[in-house]
């Protein structure tokens, strides 16, 4: 008798959580993040996954480290006006950037926030940069540097990136510019020999086309 | 024997005009997976993408379908081994049957456009002309071209254990600018020429029904017609037009392949600003 009912109380219980299950709204991991027409890899990756507009900024401070050119003028970003780089050794690349804090990344880089990473897989910067204070790329501890790129930043979501993989250039110049052909050669010269072919089939097939069918609109004889 | 009734000439075999079924088929479906990535920015790239379940599940069908590509073209190039007339070997490399360019394919083409600008008689085309050639090597080369860059994508992983990963940013873009050519290309020219110009219009049944009309090849293709009556191998390659209800088939498949041709072409163009290239 006992047993029984202990059966029927264990069979109430689950139908109970069962029926709990079904009514209550799916777990969802955040809402904010579900909401992203394009998420993809955010799961994946071994972070806090709140970045930017979330993160608590650290009070702006003086770093007390002189950097060559800075302050010359009334407000520069940067005296080179990210022409020169001058900033790629350092611990913090922006230290003594005026304004730092009130911007967005990609209101000063520009150029880097159209990649694919940005774009399409609709990543953040810090995904891949880090927090704050964002190391320059050749920093000799910057996780950026290309001794342990693969294994610090690109192997969080690619799984098994080998050096040889993160030379990938993830912000990927404009292979039609002509900046390109010194910062990245082979993909200025295939892009336009590729692009030479194409417009070359085009220049003869489009006009030898269209004149084949105005020929034979007016062509004389049967039809069929 | 009434060859009254047989008016059309065998032209394609069952298993040729099977393989360019396939080849339409997975083509059209690479072209509308490919632009849904390429245009994921745009509400058309989004639409698109939908259709084969998003943004990732439309890389997930364009990386099996192209691997079926592939096979396909493995085993098109076995086909093709095995077709050549091994006896005559390198003679009929050269001969009126094969697809390889020849002088008189050049010679044919300026002859051509001559005869569109009414300065010259029209050329007396064998079994090939020229555009036809020229649109088999182009996606013969298509084929490895896509097939290789594609599998180094698809790969990096695997791919970058044999080049630099820079390599992958090259392959990229070779691969989205083949794409566009060969689609350009297709949707453009190949539908022009195969349905649109008055030769063929409504629609060149050849590629599906096997069989093109005999008097409108011994206008378009005097050689060829020429050569078989020369060879009396004409009457042995007459066959029955085909029934109504298979034309119809052959008309709907045609046109709805043009149709989504001409509509991945069309919004590939008109959204083309609205991404980042
Ligand atoms: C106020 C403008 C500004 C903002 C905002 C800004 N940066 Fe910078 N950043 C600069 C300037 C200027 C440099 C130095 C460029 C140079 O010298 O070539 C720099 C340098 C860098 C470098 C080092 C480049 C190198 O060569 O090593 C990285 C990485 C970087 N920024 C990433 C970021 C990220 C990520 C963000 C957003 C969290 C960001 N920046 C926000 C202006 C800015
Ligand atoms: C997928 C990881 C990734 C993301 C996301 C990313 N970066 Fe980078 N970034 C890199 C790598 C790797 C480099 C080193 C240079 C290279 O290979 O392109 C780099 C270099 C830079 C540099 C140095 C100048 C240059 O172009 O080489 C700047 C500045 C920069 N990133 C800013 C940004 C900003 C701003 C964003 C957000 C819009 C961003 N990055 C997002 C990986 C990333
Ligand atoms: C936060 C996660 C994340 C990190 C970190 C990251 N990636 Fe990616 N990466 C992605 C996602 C997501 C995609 C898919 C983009 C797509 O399909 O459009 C991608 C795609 C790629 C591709 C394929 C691009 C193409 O042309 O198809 C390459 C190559 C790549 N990443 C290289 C890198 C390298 C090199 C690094 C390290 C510097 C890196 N990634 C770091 C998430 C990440």
């Amino acid at each position: 008798m006992m047993k029984i009912m202990c059966e029927k109380m264990t069979i109430l219980q689950a139908a109970a959580v069962l029926a709990v299950l079904l009514f209550l709204p799916g777990m969802v991991p955040a809402q904010e993040e579900m909401a992203s027409a394009i998420r993809r890899y955010k799961d994946r990756e071994a972070s806090s996954g709140y970045y930017e507009e979330y993160e608590v900024m650290p009070r702006s401070r003086r770093i007390p480290v002189g950097v060559r050119g800075v302050g010359r003028e009334v407000f520069p970003h940067s005296p080179s006006a990210a022409k020169v780089r001058i900033r790629t050794r350092l611990s913090d690349s922006h230290a003594g950037i005026k304004f730092y804090w009130n911007w967005r990344c990609e209101d000063c880089h520009v150029r880097e926030a159209k990649d694919i990473h940005t774009v399409r897989a609709n990543l953040t910067c810090r995904q891949c940069h880090g927090n704050e204070p964002i190391a320059s790329i050749d920093h000799y501890r910057s996780p950026m540097n290309p001794i342990r790129r693969h294994a610090y930043v690109c192997a969080k979501c690619h799984e098994g990136a080998s050096a040889s993989f993160s030379t990938y250039v993830v912000h990927a110049p404009n292979p039609a510019m002509l900046s390109t052909k010194s910062s990245f050669p082979v993909l200025f010269y295939v892009f336009w020999v590729m692009v030479a072919i194409a417009v070359g089939t085009f220049v003869v097939f489009l006009p030898h086309t269209v004149m084949w069918g105005i020929r034979e609109l007016f062509q004389k004889g049967e039809k069929r | 024997m009434n060859s009254e009734t047989k008016n059309r000439i065998r032209r394609f075999s069952p298993v040729q005009r099977f393989f360019h079924l396939l080849l339409m088929l997975s083509f059209l479906t690479q072209g509308a997976t490919g632009l849904a990535r390429m245009y994921i920015e745009t509400p058309w790239g989004k639409w698109l993408s939908w259709i084969f379940g998003g943004y990732e599940s439309a890389l997930t069908v364009h990386i099996w379908v192209g691997i079926f590509m592939i096979c396909g073209f493995v085993i098109h190039f076995l086909y093709v081994i095995f077709k050549i007339d091994w006896r005559n070997f390198p003679g009929s490399l050269f001969g009126p049957d094969s697809l390889l360019l020849q002088p008189r394919d050049i010679k044919e083409f300026f002859q051509h456009v001559g005869w569109f600008l009414g300065i010259a008689k029209a050329p007396r085309f064998d079994r090939w002309g020229y555009w036809e050639k020229f649109d088999y090597w182009a996606v013969f080369w298509g084929m490895v071209i896509m097939g290789c860059t594609g599998l180094i994508l698809a790969y990096p992983m695997d791919s970058t254990r044999f080049m630099p990963g820079w390599g992958l940013n090259v392959a990229f873009w070779v691969h989205r600018i083949e794409a566009i050519l060969a689609m350009a290309h297709v949707f453009l020219i190949h539908f022009f020429i195969a349905h649109l110009r008055r030769h063929n219009f409504p629609m060149d049944r050849a590629m599906f029904e096997g069989s093109v009309d005999l008097t409108a090849t011994r206008h378009e293709k005097p050689a060829w017609v020429a050569r078989l009556e020369q060879d009396g191998k004409l009457e042995d390659s007459l066959v029955n037009e085909s029934k109504i209800g298979r034309r119809v088939l052959f008309y709907l498949v045609g046109y709805a392949a043009m149709a989504i041709g001409v509509f991945l072409l069309a919004g590939g163009i008109i959204n083309s600003p609205y991404i980042t290239w």
